[in-house]
């Protein structure tokens, strides 16, 4: 198996150039990159990080002056106490959540795969200063409703670790066992992972039939409108996916490809994901901007069978305005 | 210190993206905007500013040593500020010290920022990789591999806030003030949502990126470059003669920057506040005077990264109290009509965002508000970093 590299392969585009034209001109453009390799040191921090990786601890700083306890330990001398030095402590495992964390559900190129995730701050009991630390709920996608202010949490540790806030996670301590409360050093292996089950739709009456038959028609004229808007096809660019949607009156499938956006009642043998909603008429309210399908999926409406796909739903959450904007 | 004036502006036009032109272009546009609207030449300029925020965007480690000599500075000092998303004010500021202190009559601060020349190769489109970049921003040590972003740390605090005033910053409000931005956009002819109808229905159901911020309710990413030009008094007086425009004077200026780091006290950041912006309004306020911020100020061009970050420093800035920011809309603290126009240029959620240099495109118009509105003074601010940990803040006020 090839090793993990520091820049993702796949991330890599092939050299290149093309040409953009913008009226009556044309302009070009050459794929290009910054980068640097490091051999970055951890310098005062690597005790903090070599204890998450080696002894499965959890080191703050505290200063023999005001006593203040700063975790993680981010600085040799206490600012406050004319740089008095820190001592070194062991930190308990557990603590609350600062404040409501923000879950990042659109992120980052090199961080796409792993959304939803939550980034909080941790007050370690007896600390002074919050640990970021990222928030996980074992009990399927990561929505809002879990985690609050003062949320008690507990560090989990990571079967792998390299020496990085990566190391460690928090989860809420009401999704643990007793025993594992209890446990220093819990990782991440223990914990009871519960599997994403698709969730039962009701079988479709004859009124959820109708009800379908009408959504699939807005929906099919929709996919003829963004074959038609420049700017729908650059949402769709580049990207292939075939999609099974379960809802109370049927199935159908969306088919993004070659840039166009196509909607079929049935099903398909193999899909890259599966959506699954009671109520077609969601699908509705997303072509009248009154609901968007990412936020449907927060509150729980819409199903999708993997967090990864986040990226297709965005991509489908444009289109309507894209149309929208073409026409105006 | 000696009163400084701005006595010119110009900004190019605000887009996703500029395919027809480099960073190189867009400066010599707005450089050429900036001294049309002054009537001078180059020539009078004595120093330059540069507020360019992230290397990486530029691809470049020093991405105003090429901008010298093209923008006609050649043999003249020049220098470059970067403060995150606060660059363009601090930039501004360090212009407006170096009239002030004697040591130049006439400087330039020159914002140009060049973002969605980033791409992701992987979804094939330009947003996920402009946000990586930002990305490098975060604590490198302890938060970036976390995913630490823009939208994240900033959602930090509007969700602490949201902690201590439950009933506040409601989704209805948020809407709201972000339909009046896109109406107010829609007088300005460089803004990016220039023809775009965007209604408080929209913006409600508009998706979230980052919870709880919605896609509509967050700034733009925008190609485009900012220049204003102060002068000390004298030259002020005799260059605003000549182009027919009164100066409008710098009156106040602010700034602080907290700490990155999350406590329980103000010897680290207190999340559900952002201390930078009430601290370095208080400041600029003093130094200008102001004992009421509302009756005294009529112009607010505000750094809206984020609509409900924007209700929340207008309560830092004094507009309304902590906890009731609703009251922007509420009770028409900002609506058409009411005693604050806030960012008629449609701000950085529907004018752009051009992150260099969005504070000189808020400076462009809070001076073009006092101009042809004939109002008497306007508040310029700027935040960045994570965790809206710096703000910059600038009163300007015009002259007869």
């Amino acid at each position: 198996m090839a090793k993990e590299k520091v820049i993702p392969v796949h991330m890599i585009p092939d050299v290149g150039s093309e040409v953009i034209e913008v009226g009556n001109e044309r302009f070009l453009q050459t794929n290009e990159a910054m980068f640097t390799f490091y051999k970055r040191t951890k310098g005062e921090h690597s005790p903090y990080f070599l204890a998450l990786k080696e002894q499965k601890t959890i080191l703050g700083g505290r200063c023999p002056e005001c006593k203040i306890v700063r975790v993680p330990p981010f600085e040799l001398y206490c600012p406050e106490c004319d740089f008095a030095e820190l001592e070194l402590i062991k930190m308990p495992d557990t603590g609350v959540l600062n404040s409501t964390p923000p879950i990042t559900y659109f992120a980052h190129s090199l961080l796409q795969h792993q959304v939803p995730f939550g980034r909080g701050r941790v007050f370690l009991k007896g600390a002074d200063t919050a640990l970021p630390i990222h928030v996980y709920t074992t009990k399927g996608v990561l929505t809002p409703r879990i985690f609050k202010k003062g949320t008690p949490v507990k560090v989990v540790f990571r079967d792998k670790r390299v020496g990085k806030p990566t190391d460690i996670f928090a989860v809420p301590v009401s999704e643990l066992k007793a025993a594992q409360r209890k446990k220093r050093g819990l990782l991440e292996s223990e914990l009871d992972w519960t599997s994403a089950k698709t969730p039962k739709v009701p079988k479709p009456t004859k009124k959820a039939k109708e009800n379908l038959s009408v959504v699939m028609d807005q929906l099919q004229d929709l996919g003829r409108e963004a074959a038609k808007s420049t700017r729908a096809q650059n949402n769709l660019a580049g990207w292939k996916r075939t999609i099974q949607v379960k809802t109370g009156g049927g199935p159908f499938v969306i088919q993004i490809a070659r840039k166009r956006l196509k909607f079929q009642e049935g099903t398909v043998k193999k899909a890259d994901f599966v959506m699954a909603v009671k109520d077609p008429g969601l699908f509705q309210n997303w072509m009248n901007f009154k609901d968007s399908l990412t936020n449907a999926i927060i509150a729980e409406k819409l199903w999708i069978s993997k967090n990864t796909e986040f990226t297709t739903v965005f991509k489908l959450d444009r289109i309507p305005r894209s149309v929208r904007r073409s026409k105006s | 210190m000696r009163e400084v004036a701005v006595v010119g502006a110009g900004i190019t036009e605000c887009k996703g993206r500029w395919v027809e032109r480099t960073y190189y272009g867009l400066s010599q546009m707005a450089v050429k905007a900036a001294l049309e609207d002054a009537c001078i030449s180059v020539k009078d300029v004595d120093a330059v500013v540069y507020g360019i925020y992230n290397d990486i965007f530029e691809l470049s480690a020093i991405p105003e040593h090429p901008l010298q000599g093209i923008i006609g500075m050649a043999n003249k000092p020049g220098l470059r500020v970067t403060t995150g998303g606060a660059t363009g004010a601090y930039a501004m500021l360090t212009g407006y010290s170096l009239v002030a202190s004697g040591l130049y009559d006439v400087v330039m601060c020159l914002g140009v920022e060049k973002a969605t020349d980033c791409f992701d190769f992987t979804s094939q489109t330009s947003t996920p990789e402009v946000i990586k970049t930002i990305g490098w921003s975060g604590d490198t040590f302890y938060e970036r591999e976390l995913g630490w972003t823009a939208s994240d740390s900033y959602a930090e605090v509007v969700l602490a806030y949201m902690d201590e005033y439950p009933e506040d910053l409601k989704d209805e409000v948020s809407a709201q003030i972000t339909e009046i931005l896109c109406n107010n956009a829609q007088n300005n002819p460089y803004a990016q949502r220039h023809g775009e109808q965007v209604t408080a229905e929209m913006a409600m159901n508009s998706r979230y990126h980052v919870y709880p911020f919605k896609l509509l309710e967050t700034c733009v990413y925008t190609e485009g470059a900012g220049v204003v030009i102060f002068a000390s008094k004298d030259k002020a007086k005799a260059i605003c003669r000549n182009a027919g425009v009164p100066p409008i004077w710098i009156t106040g200026l602010g700034a602080s920057n907290e700490h990155h780091v999350a406590g329980k006290d103000l010897r680290h950041k207190l999340m559900h506040r952002i201390m930078s912006d009430n601290i370095s309004a208080r400041a600029a306020y003093k130094m200008a005077g102001i004992k009421d911020p509302i009756k005294e100020i009529q112009v607010v061009e505000l750094h809206d990264a984020f609509i409900k970050q924007l209700q929340i420093t207008m309560a830092e800035m004094g507009f309304t109290e902590l906890g009731r920011s609703d009251d922007l809309i509420n009770e028409g603290l900002m609506t058409p009509g009411g005693p604050i126009l806030v960012n008629p240029s449609g701000g950085l959620t529907y004018g752009g965002h051009f992150v260099g240099g969005s504070n000189m495109f808020s400076c462009w118009s809070a001076r073009r508000e006092l101009i042809q509105r004939g109002m008497h003074r306007a508040l310029i601010h700027g935040t960045g970093s994570t965790v809206a940990q710096y703000g910059c803040v600038m009163i300007i006020e015009r002259g007869s």
